[in-house]
């Protein structure tokens, strides 16, 4: 179930780059395909009624059902980097408004 | 020495370079020369980082292949950092990073590792590219990238749910022992391929090069067109030798994009009348020519098809960003006689590209004549007609570029080329030309490397 | 001397050259006479070892590459001897010329790396050495023609010669994928009559036409023989352009005809059926003719009309090698030597015009017979022997030709022949009457002398030979019978002064005498009668009115009007047809730009869809 909602948070991030000519759109909307995208990554590694994968000393849980572990490391690294070039995708807003004096694409003509 | 020193070291460089502000664009030249020196000290093999073996952590892969692709990265790398550190001393720092992700890209192991260079790499490109001063193309490059890799990513994850790897030879056997048809693999192999596309600028995904390109300068330009293009081409050969099954539907989905890139690419740079342009659109199309030949098995051909363009797009668009920023503009208008006073850069410039065209004397030809010559032997005449009637609109467009930048009568344009410059371009235009002319090593050296295929590494 | 070293001669005096030419203009431009003397001696040498032989091969040495191999053979002989003898013989006008020029020593360096890629390209058996070289010539005259006039020249000449060997390119790899191996007499013999041997043969005579410039790959050659330096222009007609001879005769001799066999109205002793590719070619070959000789006729520039008289020369070429047979064969190769003398000696003599007048049009010269006496009688042989009348070279290769023609049954394109000789007549004489007979035109009245005796040499050696194959044409004729030979066919049947065709017996040595006790007739009238007083041009009047500008009276302008209007508007078929060829590659390059390259996001994005929603289709 959680597959088909990151699906569609991801079409939806699609939608978004693909009419919305305002930059801060577009920054929110790549931001979304990047919330679907992780969410999916994480859907992938979930198994129905498994634990978190923590091993501990005082616990023999060796029999139970872990949760994959590896898409949850692949996201916390694919959220960094979203953050990084959604901080970078801001800067350029700023610059681009600095220089056009506006957030609509259509507004600034083409070069 | 190890080779995670290759990605380490850049990296450290550019926090410590942080704190020294003033002296990064020297820590920057100084280190993108270790590298380049390094790389003779480095020992073949695969380094598993993390103390987990193979198929279980990230590997790093230096074999001959990534061996040679470092090299040439590297050097570009460094040829282009000493050429503008005491211009864009800002950058200094970025650069570093960007030498990290590069390096990273071109010796991971593994798939997701692969991403993070990827997006390492890509933003630093993108910091780089706001040297251009067009943030809107900036912005426009950014979310194109951030697309693909997502795209990238996406495919990726598709296949580790599917086979529960991320170790790029552990995917390879493990998709060719799992017996499931190209038909599975498609759908996350076309995503990847976009994601590559997009950085490999082929033709529909590309449309932030415009924007970037004929607008860069002397640091931007070379960087995108050559060390980017190098770098990117290098590893899309890797995925596309060793990982990818393009067969069926994907495989006609990808022809029509190669085959639209080549044509297309040509057909807007011979529609074009700025210099920049010209290059930019002629690059679109050899991008896609060397993934035609990674795709068609001759390796060793398309590393110097890579080596040739890299080498290549350098020397043209060092030159022409130098003399657009003393001229003003780029038209072809503009540059007329451009080279009646700078013999030099002229010859350099003209032995270059008459290597990009393919003609004899020169390291192009070598290149074309052979990879021609296999795709015949593999039975392949459609791509051998393409790559010839699109290189006859490419050899005019790019004739006629010479021409107009050779002979004028009167009202020369006025531009000084610096020393450096002058030496580099050279070298490298005497490379191209006596690698042209004496071909033996060229030629073993790429018979090696078609004989051989990468997948011993990755702990298999 | 082996050809790799002749080769290295070339190359390395060109170099020499080079470095010679940046101290002084003149000096190396001597090297190029000096190298291109010393080359074609070489060449000539190697003839009288071939007697004693059949082939020579010259292996590659060491340092070169194994695939390199260079063979000599009668047919690359003939082309060698008579393409390095035009370069050494244009080498002498380069020191009068090169001063003009914007790059004076790299002209020398091309020129001598031309005549390198020359010998390569001829004296080989491999077909990747002779692609090569082929490349070779490309690239060193397409920066030896900008310096002339203008660079579309030189853009129009690439283009067309690329297409050229590239499709020579495909061929030979089809050639190499069926073989192995890129031996041509291997890859030839393979393919011939094969299904492959089709797409070879095609492309092997698109290259050809390209490099000859027949129709419809035209439009480079009076572009670019129009506008290059005078003396290239004399190499690239005489020479250069035999290229595209000796890929017609691979392709139409070499290779087996294909096609369907098509009855012709039959013949005396010939074959009395053709293939269909050989009418398509001798077709084709006799429309280059008609369009060369009716271009021909319009122009006013005196090397436009010869480079169209050039091209319409490559027709009579592609006719004859098309026809194949003993006649057909001789004819053909008679005719390469025959035009190669007749059109370099024209075009040197119009370029030594060109020298002290600085112009080639005809409208703005006139008279220069008093100037110039010697160059004028160089250029009245080299026209006699393009027209084809006796006793001159050209008028052997045509008669071999008709009959071939004829003898075949193609009463079409005999036509086509017969209208391109008459058509000759007409314009090739007009230069004449236009550029140095009629009145001196006062703007060059002082500046005009005869050339230096340097530049008559070659002129007057050119002459001499014209006359000599027209006179004594068995000598050559031997020569070519044995090149006849090694291509499979039987040669003409030579007396001691006489050539046997189907229809008679050609005594080409009486017909000279007879033709010079005409000519010492006619001078001995000429001596003995009054002569004739010199006029000025304004010194006339017409229907009552004084004329004002001398250009009008001068009677080369719109000489032809009458005929002219007969066809004007068709004229610009070939240049229109590329045009918009070109026209659609910018239309389609700008609109991909127009579609593709914004500075909006959403269309890469809009892409990736479509392009993921194709591959999903029907599965979901």
């Amino acid at each position: 179930m959680l597959q088909y909602a990151a699906i569609a948070m991801l079409m939806l991030g699609l939608y978004g780059l693909l009419t919305q000519r305002n930059i801060i759109k577009i920054i929110v909307s790549i931001n979304i395909l990047e919330i679907g995208l992780n969410l999916f990554i994480v859907s992938v590694g979930y198994v129905e009624g498994g634990i978190a994968p923590i091993l501990t000393s005082d616990f023999n849980n060796n029999g139970l059902v872990f949760v994959d572990p590896l898409p949850s490391a692949l996201v916390l690294t694919a959220i960094v980097i979203g953050v990084g070039t959604t901080a970078l995708g801001l800067a350029l807003a700023k610059n681009i408004y600095q220089k056009y004096g506006t957030f609509e694409i259509d507004e600034m003509g083409e070069e | 020495m190890s080779a995670i020193l290759l990605i380490a070291v850049p990296l450290l460089a550019a926090f410590i370079s942080i704190l020294f502000k003033k002296y990064a664009h020297y820590i920057l030249v100084f280190v993108s020369f270790a590298s380049v020196f390094a790389l003779e000290y480095m020992d073949l093999g695969t380094i598993t980082v993390g103390g987990f073996n193979a198929p279980f952590g990230i590997v790093l892969i230096l074999d001959d292949y990534s061996l040679i692709a470092l090299y040439i990265v590297n050097t570009l790398f460094f040829l282009v950092a000493i050429l503008n550190c005491n211009e864009f001393k800002k950058v200094g720092s970025i650069m570093l990073v960007a030498l990290a992700g590069l390096n990273g890209l071109l010796l991971t192991g593994d798939l997701f590792n692969l991403f993070v260079f990827l997006e390492v790499a890509g933003i630093a490109a993108y910091l780089i590219t706001t040297t251009n001063k067009k943030p809107l193309a900036t912005f426009n490059y950014l979310i194109q990238g951030t697309v693909g890799s997502s795209l990238y990513l996406l495919g990726l994850i598709l296949l580790y749910a599917m086979f529960g790897t991320l170790n790029m030879a552990d995917m390879a056997s493990s998709i060719a022992s799992s017996g499931y048809g190209a038909g599975v693999t498609a759908f996350p192999f076309l995503l990847m391929f976009i994601g590559f596309g997009v950085e490999a600028k082929l033709l529909p995904f590309n449309s932030w090069t415009k924007g970037i390109l004929a607008n860069s300068n002397r640091l931007t330009g070379p960087m995108i067109a050559s060390v980017y293009a190098a770098a990117i081409g290098f590893v899309f050969g890797r995925l596309l030798t060793n990982v990818f099954v393009i067969e069926d539907t994907f495989l006609i989905i990808v022809t029509i994009i190669l085959i639209f890139s080549v044509v297309a690419g040509e057909a807007m740079a011979y529609a074009s009348t700025k210099v920049r342009e010209i290059l930019l659109y002629s690059s679109v199309a050899q991008a896609a020519l060397v993934v035609v030949v990674f795709m068609s098995g001759f390796t060793g051909w398309a590393v110097y098809l890579i080596i040739g363009n890299a080498a290549a797009k350098l020397v043209l668009f060092l030159i022409t960003n130098t003399a657009t920023k003393q001229l003003g503009n780029d038209d072809v208008e503009t540059f007329k006689g451009l080279f009646v006073n700078n013999k030099i850069i002229g010859l350099s410039f003209t032995a270059v590209t008459l290597s990009v065209i393919g003609l004899p004397m020169f390291l192009g030809f070598v290149t074309k004549m052979n990879i021609l010559e296999n795709m015949f032997v593999s039975g392949d005449y459609i791509w051998p007609a393409i790559i010839l009637i699109t290189s006859v609109v490419e050899g005019i467009y790019f004739i006629r570029l010479l021409l107009n930048l050779w002979y004028k009568e009167n009202d020369l344009p006025e531009v000084k080329f610096e020393f450096v410059l002058k030496y580099v371009v050279v070298i490298i235009a005497l490379l191209i030309m006596v690698f042209g002319v004496y071909t033996e090593p060229v030629q073993e050296s790429a018979d090696d490397l078609v004989a051989y295929s990468y997948i011993e590494g990755g702990n298999l | 001397m082996t050809v790799e070293f002749l080769i290295l001669v070339a190359l390395a005096s060109g170099i020499l050259a080079y470095f010679v030419g940046r101290l002084n203009k003149v000096l190396g431009a001597v090297v190029t006479i000096v190298a291109s003397m010393f080359i074609f001696i070489m060449i000539g040498y190697m003839m009288q070892d071939i007697n004693a032989g059949t082939t020579f091969n010259y292996n590659a040495v060491e340092y070169m590459p194994d695939f390199v191999t260079f063979m000599v053979t009668y047919l690359g002989l003939f082309f060698a001897i008579l393409v390095t003898f035009i370069f050494a013989m244009v080498s002498f006008f380069n020191p009068f010329f090169v001063e003009k020029y914007k790059y004076p020593a790299l002209y020398s360096m091309l020129y001598l790396f031309s005549l390198a890629g020359v010998l390569g390209v001829f004296l080989t058996d491999n077909f990747m050495v002779l692609f090569f070289f082929f490349e070779f010539i490309v690239w060193s005259g397409l920066f030896l023609i900008p310096l002339g006039k203008n660079n579309k020249a030189a853009i129009s000449y690439y283009a067309f010669s690329t297409a050229g060997s590239f499709a020579l390119l495909y061929a030979i790899f089809i050639m190499f994928a069926e073989t192995g191996s890129y031996n041509l007499h291997l890859g030839l013999a393979t393919v011939s009559g094969t299904t492959e041997g089709t797409y070879v043969l095609a492309l092997l005579a698109f290259a050809a036409f390209a490099k000859l410039g027949a129709f419809p790959l035209n439009v480079w050659l009076p572009r670019a023989l129009g506008k290059a330096p005078d003396p290239i222009t004399a190499v690239f007609s005489g020479g250069l352009e035999k290229l595209g001879a000796f890929v017609a005769v691979l392709a139409l001799v070499k290779l087996a005809p294909v096609g369907d066999i098509a009855g012709t109205l039959g013949g005396l002793t010939e074959a009395t059926f053709l293939f269909a590719s050989q009418y398509i070619v001798a077709t084709l070959g006799a429309m280059t003719i008609i369009f060369g000789t009716l271009m021909a006729i319009r122009q006013d520039d005196a090397k436009k009309l010869l480079a169209y008289s050039s091209m319409s020369n490559g027709g009579y070429i592609l006719v004859a090698l098309s026809l194949g047979g003993t006649l057909g064969l001789s004819g053909g190769l008679y005719h390469i030597v025959a035009h190669a003398l007749a059109s370099a000696a024209a075009f040197l003599a119009i370029g030594a015009v060109s020298r002290v007048t600085g112009t080639t049009k005809m409208s703005e010269l006139g008279g220069m017979i008093h100037k110039m006496p010697v160059t004028y009688m160089v250029y009245l042989i080299a026209i006699i022997s393009m027209a084809g009348i006796p006793p001159m070279g050209g008028f052997i290769s045509k008669w071999l030709i008709f009959q071939a023609v004829i003898d075949n049954g193609l009463i079409l394109i005999a036509v086509a022949v017969f209208f391109g000789s008459i058509g000759s007549f007409l314009y090739v004489f007009r230069p004449l009457a236009a550029l140095f007979l009629g009145q001196e035109l006062p703007q060059h009245r002082d500046k005009a002398k005869e050339a230096p005796f340097f530049m008559l040499l070659p002129m007057l050696i050119l002459s001499g030979l014209i006359v000599f194959t027209g006179v004594m044409p068995n000598i050559f004729l031997d020569f070519i019978n044995d090149v006849i030979a090694e291509l499979g066919g039987t040669g003409l049947l030579l007396g001691d002064y006489t050539i046997t065709g189907v229809n008679g017996v050609l005594q080409p040595t009486l017909i000279a005498s007879v033709f010079g006790v005409g000519v010492l007739i006619a001078f001995i009238i000429f001596i003995l009668l009054k002569k004739s007083k010199k006029v000025g041009l304004m010194d006339t009047y017409t229907a009552g009115n004084f004329i004002y500008t001398e250009e009008l009276m001068h009677y080369s302008l719109d000489f032809y009007a009458p005929l002219e209007r007969l066809y004007e508007k068709h004229i610009n078929i070939t240049k229109d047809f590329y045009k918009k060829l070109e026209n659609k590659v910018v239309d389609f390059g700008r609109m991909v730009k127009y579609f593709f390259f914004t500075n909006k996001p959403e269309i890469t994005v809009f892409w990736i869809i479509i392009l993921i929603g194709f591959l999903l289709w029907g599965e979901l």
